[in-house]
């Protein structure tokens, strides 16, 4: 269904100066660098399944996705999704993709979130009876008709999420590629929008690439997961093989007043001791957090406790 | 073309949700042709003659030339502006999308403020058309000059296209704006023949501004030029436009986007 073979991007940096003289010597110069934002990337994506792509920063999330929606051309390598090449027919493929991307409203800025649902609707050239089905579907499960009348400069985040969702579906898409679709959300938004999500896949067959920087979202909705770092595969397994291979570790800080000596206890990773602070890295799976905060009390009393989910950038690190 | 509409009609309802500025840019943009205007009245008044042209001659080359530069900055605000598609990664939106991306550049918006300029150009193209038609037959002029005009628009969109596209590769096109478009129109406003050689080269060949509104004249204001002048134009535009969406397409393929 998605399929990319040896997909390369690279692009020439070229030392930039202002001006325009310089520009123009720039536009001829011979002096550049070679950066591989993505660096002969393979896989194979079946029908109906929910796939997530993670890596740091700048490991070439964003560029995959763009080069398999068309939008950029790839330097080596390359893409079929739904049988159509992405960049020789480019057109064809955007009628039957949804496209997300977190950062970046597809939407018309300053008009009603309705208008923007019209426009569309004439751009994919849906009927009425198709439109008037579609607005009371995403009615119910994402509640869009509370502001459809709003300009989308005054949504919440959380509101204007879930309108690009929307107006990402309105051509009912078979694929659905996500570039971040829960960043910055609340907890409240961002349960939402998992739940929709997983309704599309479950429900409606639809096949899904989500990036990610937040571990819950892979862990609540992806049955498979690619992780890259620096433009190459690192891994591409289920979730079971993410976690057995990385742990997943929850992270707890805790400040004592005084200098403590931890023990072990079966389901916590690792302790690094840095005066009187802890940091204590374990598995939830093994270990409850009640549980781990009642062991910790008897070790001495805790001043302040922190804790922290795993965060995308160290899970990747702890591959090294 | 119902899109378009659409979408052109979506582009002005944002624009009036900012109603103070639209009409401020509206009054601004007069004041500033008013000016522009009382300036080619004064160099006009110094000259009598210019290499062979008339006052009034002159005028309908600026007319002509200022009016085809205005009708693309009406029509092509998103092309004048590429460079922010650029720097800011909002290509990408255009690209995720079943109709071509210039449709869409050319839907987003339209600079109604710009039309000021072509009626100021046509205002110095009736009022030169009256002063001649004491000496000349101005029938065939008349007839043709919407060509002219619309040729003048083809070429300037070409043009501004061509630039546009050098963006996919150095991302900023301001600098070049100015040797590509301001510098060529403001120097189809005077006769070609006052030129030196390789600037009337440059403007015959890979800056068509010549025929925008020097080459047709030839033969409208009897300078020696035969008939078949008219068909250079249309032509030259034809075969321009064709060029630079060519080269448009060509440079897609280097878009760069930006990291988010």
């Amino acid at each position: 269904m998605i399929e990319a073979r040896q997909l390369t991007k690279s692009f020439k940096i070229y030392p930039s100066k202002p001006g325009i003289l310089n520009s123009m010597r720039s536009l001829f110069s011979a002096k550049y660098e070679i950066k591989h934002a993505v660096d002969s990337i393979s896989f194979k994506i079946d029908e109906g399944e929910f796939v997530g792509y993670i890596g740091p920063n700048g490991a070439g999330k964003s560029t995959t996705i763009k080069m398999l929606s068309g939008i950029l051309h790839p330097s080596s390598g390359t893409a079929t999704v739904l049988g159509i090449d992405p960049q020789k027919e480019r057109k064809e493929l955007a009628r039957n993709i949804g496209i997300v991307f977190g950062q970046r409203t597809q939407l018309w800025w300053d008009l009603p979130v309705k208008d923007s649902f019209e426009i569309l609707k004439a751009m994919y050239k849906i009927d009425e009876q198709d439109y008037r089905h579609f607005l009371k579907q995403y009615d119910d499960i994402l509640e869009i008709g509370r502001f459809l009348e709003t300009p989308v400069r005054k949504l919440s985040l959380g509101q204007r999420m879930r309108a690009d969702l929307a107006a990402a579906m309105i051509h009912n898409p078979s694929v659905l590629f996500l570039d971040e679709p829960t960043i910055g959300l609340d907890v409240v938004a961002k349960k939402n929008i998992r739940e929709f999500l997983k309704e599309m896949n479950i429900s409606h067959q639809k096949t899904i690439i989500l990036t990610t920087h937040d571990m819950d979202d892979i862990e609540q909705l992806c049955s498979r997961v690619i992780v890259i770092n620096q433009g190459k595969t690192v891994l591409d397994g289920s979730l079971e093989q993410l976690k057995n291979h990385i742990g997943l570790p929850s992270i707890l800080k805790v400040l004592y007043d005084e200098h403590v000596n931890p023990k072990n206890i079966s389901g916590v990773e690792k302790i690094e001791q840095n005066g009187s602070e802890l940091t204590i890295l374990y598995d939830r799976s093994k270990i409850t957090s009640p549980a781990l905060l009642q062991e910790i009390s008897q070790w001495g009393t805790p001043k302040d406790i922190q804790m922290k989910e795993p965060d995308i950038e160290e899970v990747i690190q702890n591959f090294y | 073309m119902k899109l378009y509409i659409k979408l052109v009609s979506a582009s002005i309802r944002s624009r009036m949700q900012y109603k103070m500025n639209f009409v401020f840019s509206m009054v601004s943009y007069g004041i500033v042709m008013m000016i522009d205007f009382l300036m080619l009245a004064a160099i006009l008044n110094r000259f009598n003659e210019v290499k062979g042209w008339n006052l009034y001659e002159v005028g309908i080359l600026y007319g002509i030339s200022s009016v085809s530069l205005s009708l693309y900055r009406t029509v092509a605000p998103e092309i004048h502006e590429f460079e922010k598609y650029m720097i800011e990664g909002e290509f990408d939106s255009l690209l995720i999308r079943p109709v071509s991306p210039l449709v869409l550049l050319l839907s987003k918006n339209l600079d109604l403020s710009r039309i000021g300029g072509a009626l100021q150009g046509m205002i110095i193209i009736a009022l030169s058309l009256y002063h001649i038609s004491h000496t000349h037959s101005i029938t065939m002029l008349l007839i043709y000059l919407p060509v002219i005009l619309v040729c003048g628009w083809i070429i300037s969109f070409s043009l501004a296209l061509v630039t546009a596209t050098i963006a996919f590769w150095t991302q900023r096109i301001k600098d070049f704006q100015t040797f590509t478009l301001y510098a060529p129109f403001n120097a189809a406003n005077y006769p070609m023949n006052i030129y030196p050689g390789w600037l009337k080269f440059i403007f015959f060949t890979v800056i068509p501004v010549a025929f925008i509104n020097y080459v047709p004249m030839l033969f409208l204001l009897n300078k020696g030029g035969s008939i078949y002048y008219l068909l250079l134009p249309v032509l030259v535009a034809l075969l321009f436009f064709y060029l630079a969406s060519a080269f448009w397409n060509f440079g897609i393929r280097f878009y760069h986007s930006t990291g988010t």
